[in-house]
């Protein structure tokens, strides 16, 4: 029977050091379950964590555990992501999709009038009921204080709602990402399936056509090392980050850096000295080949 | 071969131990199905019938050689895939389990 964790109260340096862990996990424990009060904590901290615009929250997870469904509705999982090493290994599959249904008028307001009476969206800044329904019911342009809703709402490209469940969905994805390796799992994001197979996705686990297929979510307890041969490679801080404008390099602090390096957000690069010794032992223990 | 033995060596460091076993393996198959290494990648990369074809008596050779199904024959297969794929030759890959 697994026990259930005390709950533990993250401090900044946990969550750098969580941060600096969060790899792409392909190799993992596939004999051992994670525990269902850890998959809960996971989907919690998504459902309250991630942000998205009005609060529309697009996201919806579908929970599958390899070992206890049928053989056959597995092996069809598999096939349609072809078989992806991570994913035959991983105990736990959460499969995270996108519900265009949250992304329309009525939806927008339901969320807003919630968020106005929580006080989310200030009257201050111009938030209210009737100027929500001016913007959204008669497309009146939006007072200054206040986003586009009236374009947004009444210019709505088809494709739009597809788009925007989809990049919200995203963020709550890797949200589960951090989630994940905050209970000391190992975790990654991959394709549901080829394209020309998402409908066996679809077929097997009764997915309404109206939610886009997103992420799948790896979850286990990972067999490699929890650093995975080393952080990976990313692209030079001051090509990616600007400030004022998108000319000028945000500049970066040596001693920010130390004490990130300190905090262990940030470590030392891919491949550690041992890591493709590391990746024949796993190879040969799963049966793949070197 | 030689591309082979120098991109698993790059990475692996195998022994000449797990080298000769290895290569013994191969030199096997090759005879099993009478052509040489190269020949059988070039085939393999040009034609995905050949290649499969090859897959299919690959998996015999094997189970012949240690049994149906056993971790030692899918040790041998994933010998003849791993020269497979370190040629450019896409092969099936699986873990034994599920094999």
């Amino acid at each position: 029977m697994a026990t259930v964790e005390q709950a533990r109260t993250l401090v900044g340096a946990d969550f750098y050091r969580v941060c600096g862990l969060r790899r792409s996990i392909r190799w993992y424990k596939t004999w051992k379950p994670v525990e269902r009060e850890k998959v809960q904590r996971i989907l919690e901290v998504v459902r309250v964590a991630t942000s998205s615009p009005g609060n529309i929250q697009p996201w919806k997870a579908i929970v599958v555990e390899p070992a206890r469904i049928p053989r056959a509705k597995r092996e069809r999982l598999l096939y349609a992501d072809n078989l992806q090493g991570g994913h035959v290994t991983a105990p736990l599959w959460i499969y995270w999709f996108g519900d265009t249904t949250c992304i329309g008028p009525e939806v927008f307001k339901a969320r807003l009038r919630e968020m106005i009476a929580a006080g989310a969206a200030p009257t201050a800044h111009g938030w209210s009921e009737e100027a929500m329904e001016a913007m959204i019911d008669r497309g009146e342009e939006a007072p200054a204080g206040l986003p586009g809703l009236n374009e947004i709402a009444h210019q709505m490209r088809p494709e739009f709602p597809a788009q925007a469940a989809y990049s919200e969905t995203v963020g709550a994805a890797d949200i589960a990402t951090l989630a994940a390796v905050n209970e000391g799992l190992g975790t990654s994001l991959c394709m549901i399936a080829t394209p020309s197979k998402v409908g066996i996705v679809i077929e097997e686990l009764g997915v309404p056509p109206t939610w886009i297929p997103v992420w799948l979510q790896l979850v286990g307890y990972p067999a490699e090392d929890v650093e995975a041969g080393g952080q990976r490679p990313r692209l030079p801080f001051d090509e990616i980050f600007f400030e004022g404008d998108a000319t000028t390099p945000f500049q970066r602090d040596p001693s920010v850096v130390r004490e990130l390096e300190q905090s262990r957000l940030l470590s030392p690069p891919a491949p550690t000295a041992d890591r493709f010794e590391e990746l024949k032992r796993l190879a040969q223990m799963f049966g793949y080949p070197v | 071969m030689a591309r082979w033995v120098s991109r698993v060596d790059a990475m692996f460091h195998l022994s000449e131990r797990e080298w000769a076993e290895r290569l013994d393996v191969l030199a096997r198959f090759c005879a099993e199905v009478s052509i040489d290494p190269d020949r059988m990648i070039a085939q393999a990369r040009s034609d995905r019938d050949v290649k499969n074809e090859l897959m299919r008596r690959l998996r015999r050779f094997a189970a012949d050689l240690h049994g149906s199904g056993s971790r030692p024959a899918h040790d041998a297969e994933n010998v003849v895939r791993s020269f497979f794929i370190h040629n450019g030759a896409r092969v099936f890959v699986r873990p034994y389990e599920y094999a």
